[in-house]
């Protein structure tokens, strides 16, 4: 049976559930280093997947369909920008009127577009990059080809992407100007006010980038992985990707690592849930999972990690 | 021509004004010393100089043009730096990082780190600021990190160096090392302004003294025409006596007994290594060492900030060793901290509430859990007066009030509390010669109503003024033990650097002098 469960896509899988969660994290990342609570990370999502399939429903082209998707995470985010930077409000309270007012935008824009609650029609999905043939009983080589194939090259476009992503916001992190400035941000933003770097920009970048990439994960979630969308789809993943980026240390790598872990702990509980005949476990255990972790790693049992020291904290010009 | 003039320099703040139609001009290769009492404007003024408040009325000319100050940018790329009260490092970032930032060299928003640390090097070097470029800020003690931001500021271009309190901080050692450093930016041709409270500095380094008082200049002079007294003098309006007068101590019973008492730091490392000692009731007890020897973590392990890993913490008959910070209060235990911003005082609440902090429980503030503040206010003015806290109101933000008014708030709340035991960590830091007086006589005052005072301090000048015994601390370990008259400066810097070697009596329970100190020279 561990034969049937250890398959390429079980890994594929891991690779693919981690995709949102990585990108919101990354998102999460970038907004927390710059001093800017972002719990909104779940709301911005699911407004991209709405309007990822909007677009694509109105347009027939899913490209189209992405870039609607990081538009409207942008736009979404800007709201959370003015109220926490601008304003100087709880960041937290701004975040959860984000996710409310998402909830509650998508389904009435359900009503009024295909005039029902629920789910909307389907689309069909962005294939997959690569399609290349592999098969398990072959010699030696033809099952390291099949494992690779299986594994790595059986994706759609954007979980290239967030790899590639995960990447360039490292190296970036550690050795641009916009990166150092980040850094600093959301540490101790007076002394990057006396340098005289403005806080504002900084951070409204910052919030912006968190959108696009939520929304961005959002279009994966609906244009790549489901194929159309069901009001409040996104199911708590914006909180996981918070939790993948504290985990990961608030780096983008870090981040997406930590997703990684979440998205196999996914996909084996959805691959048990295929063997529920054969072991003897409630099958909400198995849906419990990625959660359980999740408290897991927010209760610190995996050593305690430090965030930046000004992260929450409205900043004021003296 | 004055390389920076600033004339008629007027600033109000809500209720109180900061300065008052003040000018000052400060040529090429100057050191000009900032004087005065708490709260007279001198940080609002250099503040205003360097962009971080602007003047309500005035002009500032750099190279004899009028120019616009509104932002620190622009104050940086007129030529002027500043090393501020609170330094402005960002913790977690390398030395380079912290330096460079706002300015880093590089190409398409890709920073250059090579050419960055080449040219920290270059600057470190050129003025004898050695410094790890790569070593995190979070690593370095205070004095380096001195040094970074004298170092940030020449990066930036600095041609004038504002120091405000730069050596409130500092151990002797490194006062000693700043000045030279100062000296040297000033051969170079910059020119510094230098606030302090220290007189025997502002003799020691300035070319000209300005004393201000009230938001106004009061006075011009140079060290050749003055000395201690007379500037203490020209700064509060009247004579203060530098170094207290006061009886013989008579000791009670033993208040606070430490015994063998072990203590880990926050990177879990033993920080004291078994010490024993204890202070009785009309006795102060001074604990004189070099920064980072272990004070800290001794200090917060008697107030109930920090658990001791080993040993015992008795004030009278009661067993405090695992006591938290409120069981510590209420055990009668007052503590004043060293770093007023980071335990003293909660800056976003006014002066009435930093005042009943760790009372606010019981009468008169509270009574069954419900504040009252009528009550409070009350207080907060009776101890506005009493130690003289220059403020509008009991209603300002401690935010709001000048460095040596927040240090009063907390001295007045930790005395004013009338505790058994009063530890007291840096008491003075950031107060002018008139507000040490007072402190240094209230202090004396609680020894001679019989109560119990554990000081620890840097500054030699207070050890030995206040001190009924002293205790000499080094890495973690008691060195050796002085009683009152048998200390002078020069022998206490000896142990305190380690002269007496590290090794001690282990059992702990009498301290032993091990060596004999040097008789004249150095080793
Ligand atoms: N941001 C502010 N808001 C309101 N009042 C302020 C503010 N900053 C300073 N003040 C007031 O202005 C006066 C001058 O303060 P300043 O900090 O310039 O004094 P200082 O000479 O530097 O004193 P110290 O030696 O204690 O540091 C004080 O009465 C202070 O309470
Ligand atoms: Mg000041």
């Amino acid at each position: 049976m561990l034969a049937d469960i250890i398959t390429p896509d079980l890994f594929a899988a891991a690779l693919r559930m981690a995709t949102p969660l990585a990108l919101a994290a990354i998102g999460g990342t970038i907004c927390e280093r710059s001093g800017v609570v972002n719990i909104a990370l779940e709301g911005i999502m699911l407004c991209g997947a709405f309007a990822g399939v909007a677009v694509t429903l109105a347009t027939g082209n899913p490209w189209l369909g992405i870039v609607a998707a990081v538009l409207a995470g942008v736009a979404i985010s800007a709201i959370h920008a003015f109220t926490s930077i601008n304003l100087r409000s709880d960041q937290v309270v701004s975040g959860t009127a984000i996710n409310i007012l998402a909830l509650g935008v998508t389904g009435f824009l359900m009503e009024i577009m295909y005039g029902h609650p629920g789910t909307t029609d389907s689309i069909n999905t962005i294939r997959s990059v690569f399609r290349f043939e592999s098969n398990a009983d072959g010699g030696f080589v033809s099952t390291v080809w099949h494992w690779i194939n299986g594994i790595f090259l059986s994706h759609t476009p954007i979980v290239y992407m967030a790899i590639i992503i995960a990447f360039v916001a490292q190296w970036a992190m550690y050795n641009t100007r916009w990166g150092l400035r980040l850094r600093a941000l959301g540490e101790h933003p007076r002394a990057v006010d006396t340098v005289g770097v403005s806080v504002l920009k900084g951070r409204w970048v910052a919030v912006l980038m968190s959108g696009a990439l939520a929304g961005l994960a959002g279009a994966n979630l609906t244009l790549e992985q489901v194929g159309s969308f069901t009001e409040n789809m996104t199911n708590g993943r914006g909180f996981i990707a918070l939790a993948a980026n504290i985990f990961g240390r608030w780096t983008p790598l870090g981040s997406y690592s930590a997703s990684l872990l979440f998205g196999f702990a996914d996909a084996l509980q959805i691959k048990l849930q295929i063997f529920r005949g054969q072991i003897d476990i409630p099958p909400q255990f198995f849906l419990m999972l990625p959660y359980v972790l999740t408290v897991v790693v927010l209760a610190g049992v995996v050593g305690r990690s430090i965030g930046p020291a000004a992260v929450g904290k409205p900043y004021e010009k003296k | 021509m004055p390389l920076l003039e600033l004339r008629e320099i007027t600033k109000a703040f809500p209720g109180v004004l900061a300065n008052d139609r003040v000018s000052m001009r400060l040529e090429r290769g100057e050191i000009v010393a900032l004087l005065g009492e708490n709260g007279a404007g001198k940080s609002t003024l250099m503040n205003v100089a360097y962009g971080l408040l602007t003047a309500d009325s005035g002009e500032i000319r750099v190279d004899d043009q009028p120019v616009k100050i509104k932002s620190p940018r622009q104050a940086i790329d007129l030529g002027i730096g500043m090393v501020h009260q609170h330094f402005m490092l960002v913790e977690p970032l390398t030395v380079t990082e912290n330096i460079v930032l706002g300015r880093e060299p590089g190409r398409y928003g890709i920073i250059d780190f090579a050419t960055a640390r080449q040219r920290v090097r270059e600057i470190s070097e050129r003025y004898g600021l050695k410094v790890d470029p790569d070593a995190k800020i979070m690593d370095l003690s205070v004095g380096m990190q001195q040094r970074v931001e004298i170092l940030k500021a020449l990066y930036q271009g600095a041609r004038v160096l504002i120091l405000d309190e730069p050596t409130a901080v500092l151990t002797p050692q490194e006062v000693t090392e700043l000045f030279r450093v100062v000296r040297s930016l000033v051969d170079e041709g910059l020119s510094a302004v230098f606030i302090t409270h220290k007189l025997e500095e502002v003799v020691a380094i300035a070319d000209r003294i300005l004393v201000m008082r009230d938001g106004a200049v009061v006075g011009e002079t140079t060290p050749g025409d003055t000395d201690e007294i007379g500037l203490a003098r020209m700064m509060v309006g009247r004579d203060v006596v530098l170094r207290i007068e006061k009886g013989a101590s008579t000791c009670g019973e033993a208040v606070l007994t430490v015994a063998d008492v072990h203590v880990l730091d926050d990177r879990s490392l033993e920080a004291v290594k078994g010490i024993s000692f204890s202070v009785c009731g009309g006795e102060i007890l001074a604990i004189a060492g070099v920064d980072g020897n272990g004070q800290r973590e001794l200090v917060e392990s008697i107030v109930g900030l920090r658990r001791p890993s080993s040993g015992t913490i008795t004030l009278k008959d009661k067993d405090i060793t695992r006591a938290n910070a409120r069981a510590s209060i209420e055990a009668g235990v007052s503590h004043i901290p060293e770093d007023r911003h980071r335990r003293g005082l909660v800056l976003e609440f006014d002066l009435a509430e930093n005042i009943i902090l760790g009372d606010h429980r019981t009468p008169p503030a509270a009574k069954n859990g419900i504040m009252h503040p009528k009550a409070i206010a009350e207080l907060a003015r009776k101890r506005i007066a009493d130690y003289d806290i220059r403020t509008p109101s009991e209603h300002v933000h401690a935010d709001n009030l000048s460095g040596g008014n927040q240090q009063k708030v907390v001295v007045a709340r930790e005395i004013g509390r009338d505790p058994d035991l009063l530890v007291a960590a840096q008491p003075t830091r950031g107060l002018d010669v008139g507000a040490i007086e007072f402190v240094h006589k209230q202090i004396i005052r609680e020894r001679d109503a019989g109560k119990a005072v554990l000081l620890v301090s840097l500054e030699l000048e207070e050890v030995l003024s206040l001190a009924d015994r002293i205790l000499v601390i080094y890495e973690g370990q008691i060195v050796k033990e002085f009683v009152d008259a048998d200390a002078d400066a020069e022998t206490l810097g000896y142990y305190m650097t380690g002269g007496g070697g590290s090794k001690f009596a282990s059992d702990g329970s009498n301290v032993q002098a091990i060596e004999t100190p040097p008789t004249g020279g150095n080793e």
